[in-house]
């Protein structure tokens, strides 16, 4: 039923297709020895971030032990009190921060160029910069136990035991280090976003894409949403422990519960970042030892998109015992047992399409079954916990510390261990034994249900979480030596599947060629596989095409489709459409650098000096890390290409230069914008919650910041916006001089603008350490003026690129992503201005 | 509920393991699809919506206030014990600590805060639990109606010693606990033996009257728990150590070992002897 | 043929149900929070903030129904059977059409749900 092109109808002749091949290899080509470390391919970075993941795994899990340990027996002293409350929060915060998100991010950029039938992702050097981000970052944070320094105020970090009552670094650490983690985090989005929707290949309409790209296309797109409100959150709690403004101290008018807020705005949405990709995992394994294809594929996507929305309506059920009235907890409660109809809609897809099949025994499906046994219960005693009544018993005891590692091992470890053995091939060519990921799965899965089946009871016995220890006699005791015992076989288990894969495999033959007679395109790979990723890009008909295209992999093998050489010698790859993945652009990118080390390194520096409170090395860094990134972007982004169109075969020409909404960069700056907004409204969010519960906030009479100098400010941001937008249009009209004088006017309102914000609570004479309405004035000021200075660096360096003929009036993809990033700025600035001199009217 | 939820999950479980088994062709891809509206959609939405009603009705009743005129006591939850004060409506506050007493089949309420970082207040056999935040006032009611000693324990965690921060609640007969009550609010009995005489004045001379309140004596202090009945409590130390002098003694020499990083200096230096008769004082304090 | 072009299509329907869930959803409890905390204070009644949410409801519904209702035409147009899965751009749209009718049913039950704290709750405890 296809309209599409097919490939060519003859092979091209033996010795092109070698010349081809000797062609997109050097454009490829892996650096080697020490340089192997700048590599940027994602299939390179991917891996390196999966196997970094699963040393923080091992580093959480050895924690556990101890703490398992510790609870073996009543009154315990294997782990003093305060080592205990060090483990169990850098294990709760290693295992969500270090390895479940980043696990997903990194599988995702490993294998989406495969599934997806392109060479690369588009933005490789940014996979890289996020992934030196995570590796800085978690050693960082898992290093600081081992100095007794590490974070003692559990992963959630509560104020004020986190802003007051802990001295020492431990909970900067936690604050600085994780911000600059979520950052790394919110890079990979970016990259998984454009990714799924531009890089596909031509032909692989919406309605074919395979699941994991749904499932990841939501999960990253929840990251956007999700991720920035704790990071305003760290920022607020950072700014009180560093500078006193009392954003969380009631002696200054503050309030403990906007933390524990922004941070479940952020928490609880993040499961569900943690679960959809590894169900992801499950719905590319499913079907293929099913030998059919998915049975209710709407009803997945279904599942997908609304647990993503529905997932950020569930925060406050971490807080039903914190007084709030009960319309509000039969709100979450409502929303919480309506994401259960999603999350059991993919079950019963899975459970469909098995029955619809020839079902294939595998130690893939091994894993995949002990997940939905695990999984299933873990569900359903979260439904139980929904209900507030009995939430006010379980909430904050062992039977939630159940709850909650059913839900997590059996819905994202499990299948995490499936897609090792099932994916393994793919990484080096060579499967992991059958004999050891049985005797592993069994192990592993008996372990896990000794250990947690049993916290359910202590749970509701009546054994607080977070305990170092607990008295004798009080019911306890055999159940926790029983979790104890499980823990240990769950880790023999798992130090099995670890042998598994780190064993040297130097005598085993590489695999066959799609060894499961898996259908999706992420199997066309050779075993091993090439750095070019696909011999060609396909055209695609079917969402299954190694099963449904005939003569698919031969196609793509003799090179009959797109982009089969590499005629310039550059690295290359197809943008598409987002609704009917057209081809719209040959994509350069760029080869391996170590650039985003150093940005990486010296990011990481702002970070972890400004932990030790050594501010100017802190900004030092920070310009540091401003200056590699501008040259980065000068040297290695929107290059001025060669020739206007490429051949890329079977008689397509396609432009190498898109600017605007049709270019990748474009979508990248939106979408990191629309985290970045979230942030600010995250803060916006903090002024109106005080509002909310304090009488006096803002304070009558209110103290400032007046309305003159934030309305000349609003006004003079305003002009700085137009200036930018009316300079895209003379840039794009040739207007040189017009572009010059109006960007460099629209640079000096701005800067004029940022001071006119600043102003406003400084002639008032607003000190933030004194309240929390002049803090929470002054955070917003800042923040926005701090976006206004950014925006500046960008006005003048699109300036600099025109100078240099970097830009030119059609090749323009500098000024229109700042135009872009211009409108949120104003946005931003304009909410700011209506909320700090605007709002105390109406209140 | 936890009845359904097994139900649940061996079902869902017995059609996993039967779909895996089942032969190609005896299911159509149409029976696949009805088994995913109707075990994926809409059995599940008739009984997600039942729970949901469930689990509604009761919350009301649940966060109701105690009715006017019932027993209110306040409980202050403090790194790592608990301030209690009975607000009585004939006389002053009784100020206590680490132990409550409740009538039984009366209604109560207690207005949960406190005064550094977030505790939560939990009695699991009377009822949920109720965070105690800093800046806020929190309410809980319930009514008890066994009579018993039942343990409570802080269910938030709130630093180093989370763990050993607990309490004992007595529910006894009305007469019981007015009796009980009469005795909290008098001051405290004058030591008897020349032993607890000597522990009286090392405590003052200690400096212990600093934080801890033994009403009827100088002791004035405000810091830490109220110690003029501390002898009649179930325990000492927060729900941790036995009610006796050599708990007593273990206490007071190794205060950081029996509860780390706690805010009570050890006095481990002070004589033995002295230590001792502390001990035996404040056992007596019943 | 035109009304499946690509360039009158967009991802934007599919989270349009579950948009009208989140915005019902927000205006609930922000309504209820202010109303408790700023208004009738602890122990209030609820009366008019009940009123407001039925209203909410009602609204939200009627924009879901008129979206699930755009997502059935989608589904059914021309005629051809789940699951959607040629690759043309009719099965496109039908795709489409059938992800935003399920997402409006989801949406529709969840906005149910929240509507339903108005038989339960009458004042602020």
């Amino acid at each position: 039923m296809s309209i599409d092109p097919g490939p060519l109808t003859a092979a091209p002749p033996e010795e092109v297709q070698r010349a081809q091949t000797e062609r997109l290899l050097e454009a490829w080509k892996q650096p080697t020895g020490w340089r192997y470390w700048s590599a940027v391919n994602n299939s390179v970075v991917g891996l390196w971030y999966v196997a970094m993941t699963f040393f923080f795994l091992l580093f959480g899990g050895v924690l556990a032990l101890l703490m398992r340990l510790q609870l073996a027996r009543p009154n315990n002293d294997f782990l003093s009190a305060d080592l205990y409350n060090q483990a169990f929060t850098v294990h709760g915060s290693v295992m969500m921060f270090l390895f479940a998100i980043p696990i997903f991010e990194a599988i995702a950029v490993m294998f989406l160029p495969q599934m997806l039938g392109a060479r690369e992702l588009p933005f490789p050097r940014l996979s890289a910069f996020g992934f030196w981000c995570f590796l800085l970052g978690g050693i960082f944070l898992c290093g600081s136990i081992f100095f007794d320094a590490a974070p003692r105020g559990g992963w959630f970090m509560y104020p004020p035991l986190t802003s007051k009552y802990q001295s020492g670094i431990g909970a900067d650490i936690w604050l600085l280090g994780f911000s600059f983690i979520e950052i790394a985090a919110i890079a990979a989005a970016v990259e998984i976003i454009i990714g799924a929707l531009k890089t596909r290949p031509p032909g692989m309409r919406i309605n074919l894409i395979p699941l994991y790209i749904w499932y990841v296309l939501v999960a990253a797109a929840m990251i956007l949403f999700a991720f920035p409100p704790l990071i305003a959150g760290s920022l607020l709690l950072e700014v009180e422990r560093a500078f006193h403004w009392p954003f969380f101290d009631p002696a200054g008018g503050g309030d403990p519960l906007l933390w524990q807020h922004l941070f479940w705005l952020f928490g609880h949405p993040e499961v569900y970042i943690i679960f959809l990709p590894s169900v992801a995992l499950m719905a590319m394994i499913v079907p293929t030892f099913a030998q059919r294809p998915i049975v209710g594929y709407g009803w997945i996507v279904l599942a997908a998109v609304g647990i993503g929305f529905l997932s950020f309506g569930l925060w406050v059920h971490h807080m039903f015992t914190t007084g709030l009235p009960g319309i509000s907890l039969g709100l979450f409660s409502a929303a919480s047992e309506a994401v259960a109809i999603p999350t059991g809609v993919q079950i019963f897809c899975f459970i469909a399409t098995l029955a619809a099949g020839r079902t294939v025994r595998s130690v893939p499906m091994l894993y995949a079954f002990g997940s939905l046994v695990i999984f299933v219960l873990g569900g359903l005693t979260g439904v139980m916990v929904a209900v507030a009544p009995f939430n006010f018993q379980a909430h904050d005891t062992f039977f939630v510390v159940a709850h909650l590692h059913y839900v997590l091992i059996g819905g994202a470890l499990f299948p995490i261990l499936a897609g090792c053995y099932y994916f393994f091939p793919l990484i080096n060519g060579k499967k992991l034994s059958d004999k050891l990921g049985k005797i592993a799965f069994w192990l592993a899965f008996t372990g896990f249900n000794v250990a947690f089946l049993p916290m359910h009871l202590t749970g509701l016995r009546g054994m607080p979480r977070r305990v170092f220890t607990y008295q004798a006699g009080l019911g306890f005791d055999a159940l926790n030596l029983v979790s104890t015992v499980g823990a240990f076989i769950l880790a023999a288990g798992l130090a099995i599947v670890f042998w598994d894969m780190v064993r040297p495999k130097k005598k085993q033959s590489y695999s066959e060629r799609n060894p499961w007679n898996a259908g999706t395109l992420e199997w066309t790979q050779e075993m091993p596989g090439k750095p070019w990723g696909m011999r060609s890009i396909p055209e695609i008909d079917s969402r299954y095409p190694l099963w449904e295209q005939p003569n698919f992999l031969r196609d793509v093998d003799e090179g009959r489709f797109y982009l089969a050489d590499a005629e310039e010698g550059k690295r290359e790859s197809i943008l598409t459409s987002v609704i009917d993945a057209r081809p719209e652009q040959c994509l350069r990118l760029p080869g391996p650098t170590f650039i985003t080390l150093w940005a990486a390194l010296t990011m990481g520096g702002f970070f972890i000096f400004g932990t030790f409170s050594l501010w100017w090395p802190s900004l030092l860094s920070l310009l540091a890390s401003l200056a590699i990134i501008i040259y980065w972007l000068w040297t290695e982004t929107a290059l001025i290409p060669e020739k206007a169109e490429k051949d890329v075969g079977l008689g397509l020409k396609l432009p190498l230069y898109l600017s605007g909404p049709e270019s990748a960069g474009w979508w990248a700056m939106f979408i990191t914008m629309l985290a970045v907004l979230t942030a600010f409204i995250s803060l916006v969010f903090g002024y109106f919650f005080f509002w909310t519960v304090r009488a006096d906030f803002p304070p009558d009479p209110v103290p400032g910041p007046g309305h003159f100098w934030p309305l000349v400010a609003a006004l003079l941001l305003l002009g700085a916006w137009a200036q930018t937008v009316l300079a895209r249009r003379w840039n794009r009209n040739d207007h040189a001089s017009a572009f010059y004088t109006g960007l460099l006017l629209g640079s000096i309102l701005a800067i004029a603008g940022g001071a006119a914000l600043l102003a406003g609570p400084w002639v008032t004479e607003l000190d933030p350490t004194s309240h929390v309405y002049p803090a929470t004035v002054w955070i917003l000021v800042t923040w926005t003026t701090f976006q206004i200075l950014i925006g500046v660096i960008m006005q003048l360096y699109c300036i600099a690129r025109r100078v240099a003929g970097r830009m030119t009036a059609r090749y323009d993809i500098d000024i229109r992503n700042v135009a872009l990033y211009w409108h949120f700025t104003a946005f931003t600035a304009v909410v700011t201005v209506a909320v700090i001199a605007g709002f105390p009217l109406v209140a | 509920m936890t009845g359904g939820a097994i139900v649940i999950w061996i079902a869902v479980i017995a059609l996993a393991i039967h779909a895996f088994r089942a032969r190609p062709g005896s299911h159509s891809g149409r029976h696949a699809n009805y088994l995913i509206l109707g075990g994926g959609a809409i059995v599940p939405t008739i009984v997600l919506t039942a729970l949901l009603i469930y689990g509604l009705a009761p919350i009301p009743a649940l966060l109701a206030p105690a009715p006017e005129g019932s027993l209110k006591i306040a409980v202050s939850g403090e790194q790592w014990w608990w301030r209690v004060r009975y607000e009585t409506s004939d006389a002053d506050a009784v100020v206590l600590a680490n132990e409550i007493h409740l009538p039984v089949g009366e209604p109560v309420e207690f207005r949960l805060e406190s005064p550094d970082v977030i505790h939560s207040f939990w009695i699991p056999a009377l009822g949920g639990k109720v965070d105690m935040i800093p800046g806020r006032v929190n309410r809980l009611s319930l009514t008890p109606t066994k009579i018993g000693v039942f343990r409570g324990a802080c269910a938030e965690y709130c630093g180093t010693s989370h763990a050993l921060m607990s309490f004992y609640v007595r529910v006894e007969e009305k007469a019981a606990f007015d009796r009980w009550l009469m005795r909290q609010r008098a001051t405290a009995l004058p030591p008897s033996t020349p032993l607890a005489k000597r522990g009286q004045a090392s405590f003052l001379a200690n400096g212990c009257g600093a934080c801890h309140a033994i009403r009827g004596t100088p002791a004035d202090g405000v810091v830490g728990p109220d110690l003029t009945h501390v002898g009649s409590r179930l325990s000492i130390g927060a729900g941790i150590l036995p009610n006796k002098p050599k708990a007593f003694v273990h206490w007071i020499a190794r205060t950081d070992q029996a509860k780390p990083g706690v805010l009570m200096p050890a006095f481990g230096m002070l004589p033995k002897a002295d230590i001792e008769a502390l001990a035996v004082y404040l056992e007596g304090l019943r | 043929m035109s009304e499946t072009a690509e360039k009158d299509q967009s991802l934007w329907l599919l989270t349009a149900s579950p948009t009208f869930w989140a915005a019902h959803f927000l205006l609930c409890y922000i309504t209820a929070a202010i109303w408790c905390a700023k208004v009738v204070g602890l122990g209030g009644s609820l009366a008019s903030a009940r009123v407001a949410i039925a209203v909410y409801t009602v609204l939200a519904l009627a924009g879901i129904g008129i979206v699930g209702r755009v997502g059935y035409r989608r589904h059914s147009h021309g005629n051809a059977t789940l699951p959607h899965d040629d690759d043309t751009p009719e099965d496109r749209h039908r795709f489409l059409g059938f992800a935003t009718l399920l997402l409006s049913a989801l949406s529709a039950v969840a906005v149910i749900y929240a509507g339903l704290v108005i038989f339960f709750f009458r004042s602020c405890y």
